[in-house]
């Protein structure tokens, strides 16, 4: 698949999600604060039941920060993660379409998820701005340069690998008729596991140990501590490469998974 | 348009059937769908956790064909025939479930790229074009698809826009264009990469005449332009007639005739056409039952009567209806193609009872 095509099919998708929906955006920006409120008021009255002033190395105001950026990160790896995918084209004979077009679909299937990245992008920046005019940035000292690169990077490879673990459950709609909850399962195993609900730190070592080996820190956990500097860059460095092997494993999987599909898809809506 | 891709191996084009030039060639091929029964309502949902029943449908059974270059095929065919099966492996978005076909050398199952580079699917009853979009965008993505150099996409698109006439709407998004426009809109997307193997699944689906005719020329003229080799569906008799040189009938899974169309009366002859239009005046309506006897009674109005009747009853009807109507003119007539073909498809339903 050539550059200009991917680039192409990102900026159509693009278009897209940023015309349509007012309601996208609004989605968007409620939802954040939300969830912001809900950790506020969760470990304001956690830090005070404890007594503590640090919880497993936060004190508030970082742990704050830490779901400022665990929310921000976990958009821009999903993506619209439910619209315009596999299991749908699947469903809805979309899939038909992309067979004939001399292309690789997963290519076009993930060009337009990293299209549709683009409204996320300039969400999270507003958001972003938001919180430093309100909060001036406190609990966020420790950001360098260096961090914000350690994260970039991470947040790359989470992206290819979250996409890399849905789309083997997305094709399994060639089989069943409703995928819906093993997406659903997905999003939860990866919040919980992923850092997405609470710091990593929080589990017991020998919990915290065996997820180390597994796919999920490298989604959220890992970036948000590399920004936030809390983990070293060889411990960085040892994440990432857990991560790139689990891409590839999962790669494999969902080509295979694909082949089979494909063997006895039917042509469904034609 | 540009005369860019024009193919011209001239042994095929005398002979669209010479074997070694088939752009088509099927073996044998079958498909045959698993789908598993759900009895309807809840309870049905829960027995089918447990024990799904599973039902086997026959949609393709074993059929050989080959068509070759400038050739549009006309595939006739009543619902559930199995015209949309065959075309969706000749197109390569399923796999078959034995024998084999090559199209334009490849394997379509396969789908290389080579291979889908050269072809093109038109379905009537499903937009190809993506909805939100104007198709001006719609057809650069395409353009990058299909990697189309930028003059022959210019020309191409130019020339397409012009004869189809829907330049005005370019703009305009998918979803919002008339089921015509957009069906002229889908034609442009399959064709803009001059495709040498085109199937056509129902294109003039629910259009009104002029835009059905409009397709159907600009179908023609593509075909003298590309000599490409083009598999068609169809339920309306006039796209065949216009069209198709050569029909095969397909029913149930199998091929029931293939041949060229006008000869499809003979070899399913046997029945002939009498019209007399009748003289005014008299006012005493046609004895019905004494019509009967000789064959179909297709109308007996006060000014016309239409008679089917067998071949080796004609001449004996047509005396029959000289002599005690009150005939104006009388005209003998072959059977129409499509009438012909819903026979075909009746006499195997009563065979089949
Ligand atoms: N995806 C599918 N899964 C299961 N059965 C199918 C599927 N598609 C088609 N069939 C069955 O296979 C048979 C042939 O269908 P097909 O779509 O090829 O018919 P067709 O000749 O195109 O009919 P139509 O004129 O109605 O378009 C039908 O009995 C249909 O019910
Ligand atoms: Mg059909």
């Amino acid at each position: 698949m050539s550059v200009r095509l991917f680039l192409q099919v990102a900026s159509v998708e693009m278009r897209k999600r940023m015309s349509y929906r007012v309601d996208f955006w609004i989605n968007a920006f409620v939802g954040f604060a939300a969830e912001l409120c809900i950790a506020w008021f969760l470990w304001q009255a956690l830090y005070a039941e404890s007594g503590k002033d640090v919880i497993g190395g936060y004190v508030f105001d970082e742990m704050l920060v830490y779901y400022v950026f665990v929310i921000i990160f976990a958009r821009l790896v999903r993506g619209a993660e439910f619209e315009a995918h596999v299991s749908q084209d699947i469903y809805e004979g979309g899939l038909n379409r992309y067979l004939v077009f001399p292309a690789s679909y997963f290519g076009m299937k993930y060009a337009q998820h990293v299209g549709g990245l683009v409204p996320t992008f300039v969400q999270t920046a507003l958001f972003l701005g938001a919180w430093l005019v309100f909060t001036g940035g406190a609990g966020g000292e420790a950001i360098t340069l260096t961090t914000v690169l350690m994260a970039a990077a991470s947040l790359v490879l989470a992206n290819l690998l979250y996409y890399a673990m849905s789309f083997p459950l997305h094709a399994v709609a060639f089989w069943a008729d409703n995928v819906w909850s093993l997406l659903i399962t997905l999003r939860f195993a990866s919040n919980l596991l992923g850092g997405r609900m609470f710091p990593l730190v929080l589990f017991p070592v020998a919990l915290r140990t065996a997820n180390e080996w597994l796919p999920f820190r490298a989604l959220f956990g890992l970036p948000a501590e590399a920004l936030l500097g809390r983990v070293g860059f060889e411990a960085w460095l040892q994440g990432m490469a857990i991560g790139i092997v689990w891409l590839g494993v999962l790669s494999l999987i969902g080509r295979a998974v694909w082949r089979r599909g494909n063997l006895q898809y039917s042509g469904i809506g034609i | 348009m540009a005369k860019i891709g024009l193919a011209t191996h001239g042994l095929a084009r005398e002979n669209p059937r010479f074997p070694g030039q088939a752009m088509i060639r099927v073996r044998n091929l079958s498909k045959s769908y698993t789908v598993h029964k759900k009895a309807p309502g809840l309870w049905g949902s829960i027995r089918s956790l447990v024990a799904r029943q599973k039902v086997v449908k026959h949609a393709v059974r074993g059929v050989d064909l080959d068509v070759g270059e400038g050739e549009i095929l006309g595939l006739v065919g009543p619902n559930g025939a199995g015209k949309t099966t065959l075309v969706k492996m000749l197109a390569g978005i399923i796999h078959p479930s034995g024998g084999e076909a090559q199209v334009l050398g490849h394997t379509p199952w396969e789908r290389n790229n080579e291979f889908r580079r050269q072809i093109a699917l038109i379905m009537g009853q499903k937009a190809q074009l993506w909805w939100d979009l104007p198709a001006a965008d719609g057809f650069l993505l395409l353009k990058e698809i299909y990697r189309i150099p930028d003059d022959r996409y210019a020309a191409n698109l130019a020339y397409l826009a012009e004869v189809l006439d829907v330049e005005q709407h370019l703009n305009v998004q998918v979803r919002r264009l008339s089921l015509g426009e957009r069906m002229k809109m889908e034609l442009i997307a399959a064709l803009l990469h001059e495709p040498r193997v085109v199937f056509l699944d129902e294109p003039t689906i629910g259009l009104d005449l002029t835009a059905q005719r409009a397709i159907r020329d600009f179908l023609l003229a593509y075909r003298e332009e590309h000599r490409p080799a083009m598999i068609l569906t169809s339920h309306y008799m006039e796209d065949i007639q216009r069209l198709c040189k050569r029909i095969v009938i397909i029913d149930d899974g199998r091929f029931l005739y293939d041949g060229p169309l006008d000869q499809v009366a003979q070899a399913y002859a046997g029945q002939k056409v009498i019209t007399v239009h009748l003289r005014r005046g008299d006012g005493s309506p046609p004895p019905a039952e004494a019509l009967a006897a000789f064959g179909d009674v297709l109308t007996a109005g006060e000014d016309e009567v239409q008679l089917c009747v067998p071949r080796e009853r004609v001449a004996e009807a047509s005396a029959y209806l000289l002599a005690e109507l009150p005939v104006a003119d009388l005209s003998i007539d072959e059977e129409d193609i499509g009438t012909i073909i819903e026979r075909i498809f009746r006499e195997r339903r009563v065979e089949g009872a």
